[in-house]
Formats: C-alpha cells, structure tokens, sequence
C-alpha cells in the first residue's frame, strides 16, 4: 500500500465538462463521475431531477500528492464562479494493478 | 366562459397523471420515476413531436402563413425576454432578472406537446410547420438574456466577459433544440414512408409516454413547491399574469397572420410558456450570479401547471371567441 490523496468534488451536473477537462488539464491519472446525486448544501435541497439539468455529480480522484496543487488551482476557479465543493483528504492505495498483472 | 373545455383538459389522463404525481408528494409517498427515465422520455417527446411536423411540413408546404408564422415566433422570443426584464428589475438584480426573463422568452415543449395532445382529443386541425415554430423560439431568449446582461451590469464590463462560443452553443445545440430539429429535418426527408415505417413507435406510444412523463412532471414541480417561499408573492403574480399577457399577445398575432384556431392556439401556448429545461443549463453556465431557484420554481411549479390545467382550454376559448 502507499499514500495517495483523494480529491472529492460536488458541484452542479452543468459544470462537469469544465470540471474534467480541468483535471486532465492538472494530469490527474483518472477519475470517477457520479451522476444524480442529491443531499443539501448551502442553497438548500438538492434535487436529482435530470429535467430541469440542475442535478448534482460528484466527482472522485486520486492521484499522488504532486498533483495535488495543480488540480486545486484548475478546480478552484471553476467552483468559485459557479459553486460547488471540494476535499482534499489522504488515503492508502492498494497496488492492485501490480496484483493483476501477477496472475 | 366555456367550462367544458377546462373539465376536458382536466379530465385528460396526462393532466390527471401530473395531479397524481403532485399529490404523491404532497401526501409523501414514495413514488418515484428511477433517473433517467424521465430524461428518455423528455427525448422520445421531441423525437416524436419532431418527427410527426417534418411530415406535415412536406405536406403542407411552406408558404406565406408558414414565414409569417416563423417570423412572428422569433419576434416573440425576442421581444418577451425585453419587456419581462424591465417588469423584473423593478424588485430583482440584473442577473435574476435576466435569467427569469430569458426563461419566459423561451419555451415549454411539454406544454406544447399536451396543447396539440388537446387539440387531438378535441378533433382541432393544426400544422406541422408549428414545430418548426417550437423549435425556433427555444434558443433567441438565452442570446437575449445575456445581451441584457452584459448591457446592464458594470462587473460584466470589467472583465468577467460571456464567452459567446459557450453561449451559442448551449443555446443552438442543446440536446433538445438538436434532438427536435433533426428529427424534424429527418421527417421531412423520410415523408410518408418515413411515417409509416416508424407509426408504431412515434404514434402509437406517443399519448401513453406523454402521460407518463406527466406523471414525473407533478413529481418535480411539487418538490419544487417547497421553493415558493424563495420566490415572494412578486414572482409568484409574476408567472401567472406574464403568460396571460404573453398568450393575448399570441393570440392577437395569430389573428392578424390568419392562423387557423388549432395553430393560434399553439402560438399562444409558446408565447405563454416558460422554459425549465433549456433556458435553465444555459443560464446555470453563463449566469452562474442568477439563483436557479427562482427562475426554475416560477417555471416549473408555477407557469408549467398554470398552463397545462387553466391556461390551455382558457387560451383556446379566447381563440374561439375572437375568430368566430
């Protein structure tokens, strides 16, 4: 195992694009999207209503910790023009690729 | 007043399927359309709607009636989204009220689709070309609102600029303006044979899919409800006065171009109908200062079951009564 820090980002579903394309942009390895999430949050209740497009994602990363500053600085402009949040935390990564390939 | 027709509409099964999906919240059940269900069947809507008036355009041809009817919907989608942001500044910020105002410039495809649902039930002949009316009314409002916003706001100018290739393309390219005029296109290109073909799926399902996605509908605009409180007695007034006058201005457009009564009455229904689907991830992206809250609650929970229940069978006896 080793450590790795996992970045957590909730926003609106209509900022994902500019969200992606700022991690790809900060070389972060990979990422998880999921879509219609619901909770609340500052404004409220959040629906999960593809309707009206005004769902929630949350996007989750992990990458090593040099990643860390670039991907902060791409995603924080994105968030604070049209809210949302993001985490930063720290977690163990099992070399699970390296397992695979010893089957 | 002819009460006949609102208890028609009322007694239709997409608008007893809405209350029923109002009152499931209402009363807390826990019924629930699993995501994206509803989103499938937003899409075969369009699909379908699209797809049936490119066929009816190849059969009606285009003509004088059809260019001015198409000349007068960009009119209205142009001009709605002017007049509304003034009438909003008095008590809102720049941002809100464009946003608000760019929303009841656009349209209601759904409140569309159950008008011309309406009109079937009640044997009222209509055009093909009116889709075409639809589709060219969604997207004016979103390039409107943000001309106003850009006009009437000092941070705009000071750096914070729209980025207009985003803009055009959320407003001309948005799944739904897309998904509508490309199925309109292909009816148009496949004819009769293209209707044949496809009768089963585009017709045949067409009234079961629209009561369905009614049901979702009640679902979300009661949830919505909840927000009412955000919006103040101003909005509140706001949505439901704003369509009547949007729809009298329909109606007395359609009067002086010589529409027939089933198409004045679908000219009304978009003058008079809000947008919460395109309109709303437009303004999301390039109004992020406007509170989605306010523009999606007064157009879904408000305008949205004004029309269907009320503003329909209204807005077709006012067409009655002026074209008899």
């Amino acid at each position: 195992m080793h450590a790795v820090k996992r970045v957590e980002i909730i926003a609106n579903s209509s900022e994902l694009a500019k969200i992606l394309e700022g991690l790809n942009a900060a070389g972060a390895p990979g990422y998880t999207v999921i879509r219609n999430v619901t909770g609340k949050g500052i404004m409220g209740n959040i629906s999960d209503d593809e309707v009206t497009t005004l769902s929630n994602v949350y996007v989750l990363c992990y990458c090593a910790e040099d990643k860390i500053k670039p991907i902060v600085e791409a995603i924080r402009p994105i968030l604070n023009k049209f809210g949302g949040v993001c985490y930063v935390s720290d977690a163990m990564e099992i070399r699970s690729v390296r397992c695979v390939s010893h089957l | 007043m002819d009460f006949s027709l609102i208890s028609s509409n009322i007694l239709s099964p997409p608008v007893l399927f809405f209350f029923l999906g109002m009152l499931a919240v209402l009363l807390k059940s826990d019924l629930e359309i699993p995501q994206p269900l509803p989103k499938l069947f937003s899409l075969y809507l369009l699909f379908a709607i699209g797809f049936k008036g490119g066929i009816e355009l190849v059969k009606s041809g285009v003509n004088q009636e059809v260019a001015l009817t198409l000349l007068a919907a960009i009119i209205m989608a142009c001009f709605v989204p002017v007049y509304t942001f003034f009438i909003l500044k008095a008590k809102l910020d720049t941002y809100n009220a464009a946003a608000i105002a760019a929303t009841y410039g656009s349209i209601s495809a759904v409140t569309f689709i159950t008008a011309s649902s309406f009109l079937q039930e009640l044997g009222i002949d209509f055009d093909g070309f009116m889709v075409a009316a639809l589709a060219l009314m969604e997207s004016p409002a979103i390039i409107v609102g943000l001309v106003l916003v850009n006009l009437f706001t000092a941070d705009r100018e000071s750096g914070n600029q729209i980025n207009w290739p985003e803009v055009l393309q959320e407003a001309f390219l948005n799944s739904s303006v897309f998904l509508l005029v490309g199925s309109l296109i292909i009816g148009v290109l496949t004819g009769t044979h293209g209707e044949e073909v496809l009768k089963p799926f585009s017709q045949g399902i067409f009234y079961g899919v629209l009561t369905f996605f009614l049901l979702d509908m009640g679902l979300v605009a009661a949830r919505r409800l909840r927000d009412l409180s955000k919006t103040g007695p101003f909005l509140i007034a706001f949505s439901v006065v704003i369509p009547l006058l949007n729809a009298t201005l329909g109606i007395l457009i359609a009067k002086v171009i010589g529409m027939s009564q089933g198409d004045a009455l679908l000219f009304a229904v978009l003058c008079a109908s809000a947008s919460y689907i395109a309109v709303p991830a437009a303004m999301r992206l390039t109004v992020p200062e406007a509170n989605p809250s306010l523009y999606v609650t007064t157009a879904l929970a408000l305008t949205f079951p004004f029309n269907i229940i009320v503003g329909i069978p209204l807005y077709l006896y006012g067409i009655q009564f002026l074209w008899r």
